[in-house]
């Protein structure tokens, strides 16, 4: 027990009360912050996992294992987990767009107006991509 | 955790920041071009019908260098990007921080080797059909 909370005292820094990722002690530009890193890392993980499924693909040489992996990643599953794909690369771009003009030294003065227009676009960008699914999944009557 | 932010920004290097951004612009070009070619140009390209894109489709389109250009640029941007964004999450902890060499070596060793492994894996679809 003693030991247990020897451990968790080394995580205060992000857990505890006084944190600057308490959910209550976070502003606009935290949340910001914190979305681009949990994406991101995300995305690091998807890229692997986006190989390996092209590594599995490539295995025959007619192609006909790429052909079955594309009839298995049609199923709606697999659409629905591109859907959340589409939401967090559509969200990671558009604050990497609002980061990258800060960077030009544009907009740090109203960060958070910035941030909202950028998640605007992407609310806007991600109702594309969902009729682009949608259309795409029901094409042929898939 | 806010004063290390501001330290380990020093640690991460310029050119690391630079070529961030520059991989950052290049992939929204990419993805443009990767989900166009492979969700909506090639599907159904043989049939008129099928919705689903093939490997004799992906293979076509392969044939021409600009593709193989585009799919090679997108890794290489792709793994510096993800891997570079990762070695600023990293350097965040001083426990890393205080390793700078080690983490970059070994992220050079993983991106290097996850480079060949693209280009191997694409080799089938540009030797094919």
């Amino acid at each position: 027990m003693e030991s247990l909370r020897s451990i968790l005292k080394n995580f205060k820094w992000l857990f505890g009360r006084n944190s600057e990722f308490w959910p209550t002690n976070m502003k606009t530009g935290m949340w910001a912050w914190v979305g681009h890193r949990l994406t991101g890392l995300a995305l690091v993980v998807y890229v692997f996992m986006h190989l390996s499924f092209i590594t599995t693909a490539s295995m025959a040489a007619d192609g006909a294992d790429f052909d079955v992996l594309m009839e298995m990643t049609s199923q709606p599953l697999f659409v629905a987990m591109d859907f959340i794909l589409v939401v967090v690369v559509i969200y990671h771009a558009m604050n990497g767009f609002r980061v990258v003009l800060f960077d030009l030294g544009l907009g740090i003065k109203r960060q958070k107006l910035v941030f909202w227009i950028t998640m605007a676009i992407a609310a806007v960008l991600t109702a594309g991509g969902l009729w682009a699914i949608w259309h795409l999944l029901f094409r042929g009557g898939a | 955790m806010a004063e290390q932010r501001i330290a380990t920004t020093k640690v991460a290097g310029t050119w690391p920041w630079f070529f961030q951004r520059l991989s950052a612009v290049l992939l929204i070009v990419f993805l443009a071009i990767h989900i166009y070619v492979s969700h909506f140009a090639d599907v159904g390209s043989e049939t008129g019908e099928e919705p689903l894109i093939t490997f004799n489709e992906v293979s076509v389109r392969l044939d021409a260098l600009i593709y193989i250009v585009v799919d090679y640029g997108m890794l290489t941007c792709v793994l510096f990007h993800g891997l570079n964004g990762f070695r600023t999450v990293l350097f965040d902890f001083d426990w890393f921080a205080n390793r700078k060499k080690l983490i970059d070596v070994a992220l050079w060793v993983v991106g290097a080797v996850t480079l060949v492994w693209g280009i191997i894996i694409l080799l089938p679809f540009i030797n094919g059909a």
